[in-house]
């Protein structure tokens, strides 16, 4: 915007000098707290630095290297991955039909709208242990529910990483759905009514004019949701830590234990380093997708 | 047809309602199961033993205490600063605008592992490891771009004539950010404060690795540690998350719709 | 609406933080209070038990010590977070408390990071050596110097049903023959469990399966050999009795208190587990009281087996000031005590370290079957001496953890975390 026409070019610099002065803190701010460390920590993954013994020595590119031959970083890459793509897909599915729930007028929308934001709020800490009570082989609800079944839901690799997405999912869905709703007010009536007219099916009407118009709002979900889902920690921790044998360890939890439970600060460095590459990767090509998009309009 | 889509609906809020708020009830009612009775499948009397003992048991109100004061350290701190920042980006020209809201939000996409191992060295540095307000800071990471985001879009539905005509009445750029655009942004200030408010109390990472002493944790650190200190108390592990999230889902509920838009401003407006 | 909740928010944080600066500061850094009492900190893990006879202990010192407060504080009990604690605390130079107790496995790596002090001068090497038993003195002592006392010891035993098996299998083959007979005999119950889940407990029952095969894992110079026969026939034999039914699949998800709560309510025949689950299984009302024995874990050959060493150390911060140093060298010497050791063996079935006061007639009297563990303790066997023990405790967990559930053959599971132990110990850089 511009300021009045009568006003001196002197005053358009001096607002221009005061904007400095308040964008100034945040800005130190963000560089104090996440520019510098992310520095920091690409230049921690070129050590070998094992903080117990104070063991501080340069080593280059090596981390890297063995990064690559790293079995155990690969199946973690795969578990985040496959943790993203189901998380952020059944997140999808579940939401679509929750907004479009939310949008009708139907006595206690208001309920139902409130009753969803609950999960959103609690803490994914407490979520997760309310749902590892749930998930108790011997007296959980689950398996009271499924008579007589004792699926050892967190303990058995094959279950443990589905119950962890499922409890994404129960977490999550409510936010999606919310920014669901959001393009979905945006869609205009008169289509809706058009489509009336001409006598197509709730279906149809569904397929050619909600989805289209909703493809915005959905790609911003699956950018928000998938980077979210992709550095998943807090509910991993709390379920099963990583196991059983590793089949629920995401790059995060790798990352963490290195770090913080073996005290190797170099090379847990590294792995931080690559999730945050991967991070990169994925919003890079999400915001090139989201681009085309916008520019398809 | 009419009372057939009547019937889905309801079919459909139902089990919405189930999923999303079964199993909270489930967990309602484990802290009032008697404790030696859980392995039954249904108590026989309902009781507020846990509630008890984890009130006045353990040092749990003080945990709560520390999830308060971290949470409303951080509230306070990035609105400070964040909503000067967020009117100079919706109301000012400047240089690098555009370049310091992408930052923001590409900042807000970090994963928290990224930062941990050199936030972990500076804390330890300037002595700020294992202090409620060391971990304000780092929550920043979080919180700033927040701020930055729904504040900013907050000060751009404010008309611009507003700013004008302050500044036509002689005020500085910041006397009319202070005087005349921030009360006006105060429903966009209390959104951006619930938000923050609850990010800061539930995040766990950070707070696990930068408190060490007991009597610091904040509540989900507290409660994820809870079974390894003692016998997997179901009961009261259920007490304590009852007690911790209650507050949570009032202020929720209380405040839905600031919440949603304030959730979705950031996001969709642009 | 909006004004209010902005008052609230910054009233209660001035509110708040003053009561933080108020109860923050209680634990001031020489730790004095007013009066010129001095407050030492003990952080332990909680003794599962009456808390009377451990307090009466604590208040003995406190009695012989005028003006000085003893304050406990506890610790997780998982091991592997008790860990994290002393990393962050200890490194981060935390003097916020003075005595500490210590896992085995920690002592090599505390004492070389320098957070422990050296109690040589008040606990010698060869004194350590005449009076306690030789696998927690291993422990205690690095490099010729006195690090730690041992407090208490553990060790993994067979617990087993007498009502449900003829007598303790010696070998493995006869566990599993025996579990398979009791399982057709009493329907649902489970043949043995043990500690499965992927976490230390795992490495535990692994090393023991090791020893039982006849195996080691401390090659040449330090370095940690995984890559032998007997370690793929103990991931083997472990994997075997998922696969066969001896043990349930659950015990994947395991620790010491899942299996004992199985074996306690009577649905198991065989469990795995440290001493501390004897006292538990005969409490009044347990269902299993008067019907439950202890033996040494059996073996390939029928040799009684090793246990590993488990059990805690009680060590000095060594951030803390020479004076309470001293203070806290006294308070390590009362609680290491013959008496000491036999209040935590009769209240809460804790193994004493000392040799001699197995030979206690108090404890013959009122704790028989922990004077009949001598040969137990002294078949205690700790787990990799080495600093570098907690670097890759988590590689094992992980690469047994993948063995256990199957996921990965024996075979490739040591081979994997053969190289990951070799880089993270700094060989073959």
């Amino acid at each position: 915007m511009t300021v009045g026409p009568g006003r001196a070019r002197g005053s358009l610099e001096r607002e221009r000098r005061q904007a400095y002065w308040l964008v100034a803190p945040a800005v130190l701010v963000l560089a104090a707290v996440a520019l510098y460390p992310i520095l920091a920590a690409v230049w921690l993954s070129l050590h070998r630095f094992i903080l117990v013994f104070g063991e501080r020595r340069f080593v280059g590119l090596g981390n890297y290297a063995y990064l690559l031959g790293d079995a155990r970083f690969w199946s973690a890459l795969g578990n985040t991955a496959y943790f993203t793509v189901v998380a952020v897909g059944v997140e999808l599915l579940l939401a679509v039909p929750l907004a479009l729930l939310l949008q009708r007028a139907f006595p206690g929308r208001g309920l139902l709208r409130a009753a969803v934001l609950v999960p959103w709020a609690i803490p994914t800490v407490v979520s997760a242990r309310l749902w590892a009570w749930m998930f108790n082989p011997d007296y959980g609800l689950i398996n009271r529910l499924l008579l007589g079944s004792d699926i050892n839901w967190l303990g058995a690799p094959g279950y443990a990483l589905h119950a962890a997405i499922l409890v994404d999912v129960w977490k999550t869905t409510p936010f999606v759905a919310l920014l669901v709703l959001a393009g979905l007010q945006g869609i205009p009536e008169d289509l809706y009514k058009a489509a009336r007219v001409d006598g197509a099916s709730p279906w149809r009407t569904f397929r050619s004019i909600t989805l289209p118009l909703l493809k915005p709002a959905l790609l911003l979900a699956v950018l928000f949701r998938s980077l979210d889902a992709f550095r998943v920690f807090d509910a991993i921790y709390v379920l099963t830590e990583g196991g059983p044998a590793n089949t629920t360890e995401t790059l995060s939890i790798y990352a963490y234990k290195t770090l913080m439970r073996s005290g190797d600060f170099g090379y847990g460095s590294t792995l931080s380093v690559a999730t945050f590459l991967c991070v990169v990767v994925l919003a890079a090509v999400w915001l090139r997708l989201l681009g085309r998009q916008e520019e398809a309009r | 047809m009419r009372q057939r889509a009547g019937l889905g609906t309801a079919l459909a809020v139902v089990a919405f309602l189930t999923f999303f708020l079964g199993p909270f009830f489930w967990q309602v009612l484990t802290s009032l199961w008697p404790d030696g009775e859980l392995t039954r499948s249904w108590p026989s009397h309902l009781t507020l033993e846990s509630y008890v003992s984890v009130l006045w048991g353990r040092p749990f109100l003080r945990v709560v205490l520390n999830s308060l004061v971290v949470a409303a350290l951080t509230t306070v701190f990035c609105l400070v600063i964040g909503s000067a920042a967020a009117f100079a980006l919706a109301k000012l020209e400047f240089r690098g605008k555009g370049l310091l809201l992408s930052a923001a939000l590409a900042v807000s996409m970090f994963p928290p592992i990224a930062t941990v191992s050199p936030l972990y060295l500076i804390l330890r540095a300037v002595g700020l490891r294992d202090s409620l307000v060391g971990l304000a800071l780092p929550y920043a990471t979080f919180a700033m771009p927040l701020t930055l985001w729904v504040l900013t879009s907050f000060f751009r539905q404010l008309p611009d004539e507003l700013y004008r005509a302050a500044r036509v009445d002689g005020c500085t750029p910041f006397q009319a950010f202070r005087r005349v655009l921030l009360p006006l942004a105060a429903p966009g200030l209390a959104t951006t404060a619930i938000l923050v408010f609850i990010f800061a109390w539930n995040e766990f990472l950070f707070a696990l690795t930068f408190l060490t002493t007991p009597e610091k944790r904040t509540v989900p650190v507290a409660i994820s540690l809870f079974a390894s200190e003692y016998r997997e108390p179901w009961g009261e592990i259920a007490a304590a998350s009852v007690v911790a999230t209650l507050p949570l889902v009032v202020l929720t509920v209380l405040f839905q719709r600031r919440i949603v838009s304030g959730l979705t401003a950031g996001a969709v407006k642009e | 609406m909006v004004r209010s909740f902005f008052v609230v928010l910054v009233l209660g944080v001035s509110v708040l933080s003053a009561g933080c600066r108020r109860g923050g500061g209680s634990g001031s850094e020489d730790g004095r209070d007013g009066a010129g009492s001095t407050r030492l900190v003990l952080k332990y893990q909680p003794l599962w038990g009456p808390p009377e006879p451990f307090r009466e202990l604590l208040a003995g010192f406190e009695r012989d010590n005028p003006g000085v407060t003893l304050v406990t504080e506890a610790l997780p009990n998982s091991s592997d977070l008790a860990h994290q604690f002393f990393l962050t605390s200890l490194e981060g130079g935390a003097k916020d408390f003075d005595v500490l107790v210590a896992d085995v496995v920690w002592v090599p790596e505390f004492a070389r990071a320098g957070w422990i002090a050296d109690l040589s001068a008040e606990f010698p090497p060869e004194r350590l050596r005449e009076e306690f038993l030789p696998g927690p003195v291993e422990a205690v002592v690095v490099e010729g110097r006195t690090y730690a006392v041992p407090w208490y010891l553990d060790v993994g035993v067979l617990y087993y049903r007498t009502d449900l098996v003829p007598r303790a299998p010696r070998t493995y083959a006869e566990l599993e023959r025996f579990a398979l007979d009791a399982k057709a005999k009493v329907p649902g119950i489970q043949g043995y469990v043990w500690q499965g889940r992927q976490y230390e407990g795992l490495s535990c029952n692994v090393f023991e399966a090791l020893w039982g095969h006849g195996g080691h894992a401390m090659g040449e110079n330090g370095r940690v050999l995984l890559e032998t026969e007997a370690g793929r026939e103990a991931l083997a034999y472990l994997r075997g009795l998922l696969v066969s039914g001896v043990s349930p699949e659950t015990v994947m998800g395991f620790g010491e208190e899942e299996a004992r709560r199985i074996f306690q309510e009577g649905r198991a025949v065989f469990m795995r587990n440290w001493p501390y689950a004897w006292s538990e299984a005969q409490k009044e009302g347990s269902p299993i009281r008067g019907k439950v024995g202890m033996a040494p874990l059996p073996t390939v050959s029928g040799e009684p087996g090793f246990g590993t060493l488990g059990g805690y150390q009680l060590a000095v911060n060594a951030h803390v000031s020479p004076e309470r140093r001293k203070l806290a060298a006294k308070l390590i010497s009362h609680l290491t005590s013959p008496e000491a050791n036999l209040v935590l063996a009769v209240h809460y079935a804790r193994n004493p370290p000392r040799a001699a006061v197995y030979d206690d007639a108090r404890l013959k009297e009122s704790s028989p079957f922990i004077a009949g563990l001598r040969e137990m303790a002294e078949r205690a066997k700790p787990r990799p001496v080495t600093p570098y023990y907690n670097l890759i405790s988590d590689v094992l967990q992980s690469e047994f953890s993948a063995a256990v559930a199957g996921l990965r053959s024996p075979e490739e599971s040591l081979k994997r975390a053969q190289k990951q132990v070799d880089h993270l110990m700094g060989e073959g850089r």
